[in-house]
């Protein structure tokens, strides 16, 4: 019986002792040298695997962060700024401040503002419904509704809204990693800088019909009419294909192309509500003078730090 | 029953030809005619008309903008109000040339009589050549551009024409009707394109349609072409495809990424036949074709079979057939198993346009998808020989590898696999966006070998 | 007209379903259990009842409150589950035992997967072979309870299989054994004891033929566990009658016919292609005869199945249809 148990023993444990050995020696032959700072990299970054940098993963980045001579063609939308600043001291590198981002839904083809014109019984996924026709209102042009983008972000920012139909962007969550963008095929969203305060001016339309039939199909349409970029004191609005287009590195928050719009297609979000106004449409074409009384003094505060920015 | 049919999968969707002893009517001519530049597989056409042009029916509005590509002639005359964007039946925008109108004169040179021409040109060029001339695209369904199918490339030979009247989708009976109405023309035509490829030549229809099978054995036995043989097929779905057609009469198959000439055999359908006819013997290019209007809503004495100028909207035909019937959910054109649902009724009828099928909600909309049970019932049904479960589940795996592996590029997309799913799964639909996707893949690798050779050069 | 519905094509279906095919199977299982209750009698019944009752009960209430999906019992799947189940049951069993089988056959082996479709194991097969080794007393005990056809109470109804395995334990031969149980081509009628769905062989092929018929299973599964099972007895018996037991027998005991036609051929749990299920038909064939030749149990078709259930996927990996214009 203790004979058994010895023996038992002995044998376990010189299995063990080889086997171990063996081990050793395999790690030993196979090892693979490896810059260290590939670990410390990865362990900096966010660790989303999104490939929203353009990379497989976290460590695809950190390998070719390591490898690349500088970092100004490199960036992690997840982690931001603050990551990159810690790849960068890591690595020993100047890296550049970039603004962040967001992803826009350009599209307002709500089910009031566009109606339905026909049932799509297909299967649910945008690409199929895209691949197949036009959509399932007269828009042929802005979302089709079936939430491919919200399958494709992997943060949760995105979920469709049942009252629109449209898919809605959880700014606090949004990482700008581009998925949704890419997951659309119909191009509706767009990565936009986030905008001081998250305050943003952008056109919700990408419809590149005529004005008339954009209308007709949708009564929130951009209808090309050019009202915005003759206004725009900063040359950020052109007007392509029908269609109005706002340069978000040119513009400066001035909000006169909202107030110009005929259709209520550039939207102005995150601003700090105003006091309501009782004649608000006739003041729209000198809404400047008006507008710096109303507005609060975190607007200014902002103007200003715009105005020092520049 | 005929044993001859193809080897792998199929369905029996019920047939539901009950349009079938409706003569062929020609429809009035409409007001306006919107003729589309893209007509046909390929590059679209370029117009050489412009706004305020007075056209002839019959006379040439655009030419071939490439080698994959076809000639467009007016339908109608009239005058030409211009080259305007116009939504196709899918709403998607198409440039259209729109023509107003104005009597019915044809251009010179265009016998419209009825008097059978048999006598085949001796020179092949000379055929090839005026079926080119005529704008002949393939009226089967891909509306491949007929001068260059029949062309091989240098070093293929075809032993075998197939003219295919296996009309395998269910409701339509166009093809049936001019087979019972014009078969003599038919035959002509196939001696026309038989002469070109100087092989025999197999006309194939399903057994349901014995009138036809009567109609063109009467006229092959009267005109007296050698070597032209009528088959009837056994009824199955899709017997009509190329690849299935080749199998069924020739038992060969086409290998994959292959075109049907590198098994010997070119097939072209019977309105084809026709319209070679029409254009060889009679100088009348291809501006009109035969159309059903059918469906199951539709009570039989408002169904029709129209001969209709290309370019006709729509929904002037349905308006001609007395409207859109009590009941129909859904408009198709084309067969219910490969044709497209129709979201923009104002769009113009093209060269393969073959029907308008209303079906009512109870026959086409889909059941709510239930857990795959793996039944296999999709393998059974798939005539490539396919696994659309396998193809639908690697689709949302992303696994792209997989889908080529899996022969995804293969799928004709016949619609077997999402007929016979007992689940209601989309499989089609996921599996012709993997299609896409792999294809797009075996392009770019095959020009980038393209590439590579030619650098190594 | 409203609005026009769009969609890809195809824009007609063959309107089978899930619940139809479940509907053919149910159908196909009517005879074999119309026989079970005119033989074996309220008892019977009542295991049918409860069986099917727990069985559809323990699907939606996981439906309902663990997975909070919509219910899917209307695919008349765990209607056919409980069926099989209790069909491989003798009549004697309990209620609460019944229950506890359809518990593990539908809340354990079909519905942790995922429910239909997902399973790697038969659910009917599953819950039978737990209560076997759980409650092996229940399970078998083939007292006889009295029938609607015949009024005899309590006769022995001890397995062919069990009874041999007992009579060459106790040193007879298998030539004295055959010729004890008044067997032969009667037993392919009614008189096969045991588990109440193995009653009739012939109310159980009639169900197989309706199958066929209908398309909704093929052949060559059963086909090549019979083939296999015919195969090995044949050389078995053929080298040493007296020690194993001969063709017929091995074909018409044990719940071959049932498990071959009805339990082996469940789709989710089945080959997909023909090579496949050739393979997995012998595979099963195969393991049903070494259990009964050279294992302690005296039939093995439950865990013959089970065995090739793992097997499935593989199978499916490896053999696929064969492929137009590919050879």
């Amino acid at each position: 019986m203790t004979n058994t148990v010895i023996l038992t023993i002995v044998i376990l444990t010189l299995v063990g002792l080889i086997l171990a050995l063996v081990l050793f020696w395999v790690a030993k032959k196979f090892r693979v040298e490896e810059d260290p700072r590939v670990d410390e990299v990865e362990k900096v970054m966010p660790g989303a695997n999104c490939g929203g940098c353009g990379f497989a993963g976290c460590r695809a980045f950190a390998d070719a962060a390591v490898k690349a001579p500088n970092l100004d063609s490199m960036f992690c939308p997840v982690g931001g700024n603050d990551v990159m600043k810690k790849v960068a001291a890591i690595l020993g590198y100047e890296v550049k401040e970039k603004a962040p981002r967001v992803a826009v839904v350009r599209c307002n083809g709500t089910c009031a503002n566009r109606p339905r014109t026909n049932v799509y019984d297909g299967v649910q996924s945008c690409k199929v419904k895209a691949a197949l026709y036009s959509g399932d209102t007269g828009c042929s042009y802005g979302c089709v509704g079936c939430g491919d983008c919200v399958a494709a972000c992997q943060f949760g920012a995105l979920s469709m809204d049942p009252e629109t139909g449209l898919p809605v962007v959880d700014e606090s969550k949004c990482t700008a990693c581009g998925a949704c963008v890419k997951a659309c095929p119909k191009g509706v969203i767009e990565l936009r800088n986030k905008g001081p305060r998250s305050m943003r001016v952008f056109v919700s339309c990408v419809n590149q019909d005529k004005g008339g039939v954009a209308r007709k199909a949708c009564s929130a349409a951009c209808i090309g009419c050019g009202k915005c970029a003759k206004v725009c004191p900063h040359g950020a609005i052109t007007v392509e294909n029908n269609l109005a287009y706002i340069d978000f590195t040119k513009c400066k928050l001035c909000k006169k192309c909202v107030a110009e719009c005929p259709t209520g297609a550039i939207h102005a979000v995150n601003f700090p509500v105003l006091p309501a106004k009782p004649a608000a449409p006739k003041a729209a074409p000198a809404a400047k003078p008006a507008a710096t009384d109303a507005t609060p003094a975190a607007e200014r505060t902002d103007k200003k730090k715009e105005a020092a920015n520049e | 029953m005929s044993k001859i049919t193809f080897r792998i999968g199929g369905v029996h969707p019920d047939d539901n030809k009950i349009s079938r002893n409706c003569a062929i009517e020609t429809l009035p001519l409409p007001p306006t005619v919107y003729v589309s530049v893209s007509q046909h597989i390929g590059a679209p056409a370029k117009p050489v008309v412009a706004a305020g042009d007075k056209v002839k029916a019959g006379q040439v509005i655009a030419e071939p903008g490439g080698f994959v590509s076809a000639f467009v002639h007016s339908p109608v005359s009239g005058t030409v109000k211009g080259i305007v964007s116009r939504k196709d039946l899918a709403g998607r925008p198409v440039p259209h040339i729109e023509i107003a109108v104005e009597g019915d004169e044809w251009a010179e040179g265009i016998d419209l009589s009825d008097t059978l021409v048999t006598e085949i040109p001796s020179d092949k060029a000379v055929i090839l050549e005026k079926i080119k001339a005529g704008g002949v695209v393939g009226l089967g369904g891909a509306t491949f551009p007929t001068h260059v199918k029949l062309n091989p490339a240098p070093g293929k030979v075809a032993d075998c024409l197939i003219i295919n009247g296996a009309e395998c989708e269910p409701w339509l009976t166009s093809d049936f009707r001019i087979m019972v109405e014009r078969p003599d023309e038919i035959v002509v035509g196939a001696a026309l394109m038989q002469k070109v490829l100087g092989c025999r030549c197999v006309i194939g229809v399903e057994e349901n349609k014995p009138e036809a099978v009567e109609a063109l054995k009467a006229s092959v036995a009267k005109l007296g072409y050698p070597d032209i043989q009528v088959l009837s097929l056994r009824k199955r779905y899709p017997q009509g495809g190329e690849k299935q057609l080749i199998d069924a009469v020739l038992h060969r198959q086409v290998r994959s990424g292959c075109l049907p000439i590198d098994a010997g055999a070119v097939v072209q359908n019977v309105a084809t036949a026709l319209a070679v006819y029409e254009a060889v013997q009679k100088n009348r290019p291809l501006v009109t074709n035969t159309l059903t209007v059918t469906g199951d809503c539709l009570p039989v004495e408002r169904q029709h079979n129209y001969l209709f100028r290309i370019g006709t909207p729509l929904s002037f035909i349905m308006e001609q057939a007395g409207g859109v019937p009590e009941g129909a959910a859904k408009i198709i054109s084309g067969g219910p198993m490969m044709g497209k649902a129709v979201s923009n009724v104002d769009a113009a009828t093209v060269k393969g346009s073959s029907s308008i099928l209303y079906l009512t909600e109870a026959a086409t909309k889909r059941n709510p998808q239930s857990n795959c049970i793996r039944c296999g019932k999709c393998s059974d049904a798939c005539p490539m020989g396919l696994e659309p479960f396998l193809l639908n589940r690697l689709y949302k795996a992303g696994d792209a590898d997989g889908l080529e592996k899996n022969a995804v590029q293969d799928c004709i997309e016949c619609g077997c696999c999402l007929y016979s799913c007992p689940a209601y799964i989309p499989l089609l639909d996921n599996i012709r966006q993997a299609k896409g996707q792999v294809m797009g893949i075996i392009r770019a690798r095959a020009a980038a070998a393209k590439a590579a050779a030619e650098a190594v050069k | 007209m409203d609005k026009l519905i769009v969609s890809p094509s195809p824009h007609i279906h063959a309107r089978t379903s899930t619940s139809v095919i479940m509907r053919d199977v149910i159908i196909a299982l009517a005879p074999a259990i119309l026989v079970s209750v005119l033989f074996y009698g309220w008892s019977e019944l009542l295991v049918l009842g409860v069986s099917v009752a727990s069985c559809v009960f323990v699907e939606w209430a996981i439906t309902k409150w663990l997975l909070r999906r919509p219910s899917t019992i209307g695919d008349l799947s765990a209607v056919v589950t409980g069926l099989l189940l209790a069909m491989n049951l003798p009549a004697t069993t309990p209620w609460w035992v019944v229950f506890i089988g359809a518990l593990v056959a539908i809340g354990v082996a079909k519905m942790t997967f995922g429910g239909l479709g997902q399973n790697v194991f038969n659910p009917a097969i599953t819950g039978r072979v737990f209560l076997l080794i759980s409650f092996p007393t229940y399970m078998t005990d083939w007292t006889m309870p009295s029938g609607f056809v015949r009024s005899v109470d309590a006769v022995s109804g001890s397995t062919p299989l069990s009874a041999l395995k007992e009579a060459l334990m106790s040193g007879s031969t298998i030539s004295d054994f055959v010729a004890g149980y008044d067997g032969g081509w009667r037993a392919l009628l009614t008189d096969i004891g045991g588990s109440a769905g193995e009653i009739s062989a012939i109310a159980l092929l009639v169900g197989f033929g309706y199958l066929l018929l209908r398309k909704v299973v093929k052949i060559w599964i059963p086909l090549s566990i019979f083939a296999t099972i015919a195969l090995i007895s044949l050389i078995f018996n053929s080298v040493d009658p007296e020690a194993y037991t001969g063709v017929l027998f091995n074909l018409k005991t044990g719940g071959v016919i049932l498990g071959a036609c009805f339990m082996a051929t469940d789709y989710v749990t089945s080959p997909m292609s023909r090579t496949g299920g050739i393979i997995y038909g012998i595979g099963i064939g195969f393991i049903v005869m070494m259990i009964r030749y050279f294992g302690s149990y005296p039939e093995g078709m439950s865990f013959a199945i089970l065995i090739m259930n793992c097997v499935v996927p593989l199978l499916n990996k490896w053999f696929h249809q064969k492929k137009y214009g590919r050879n």
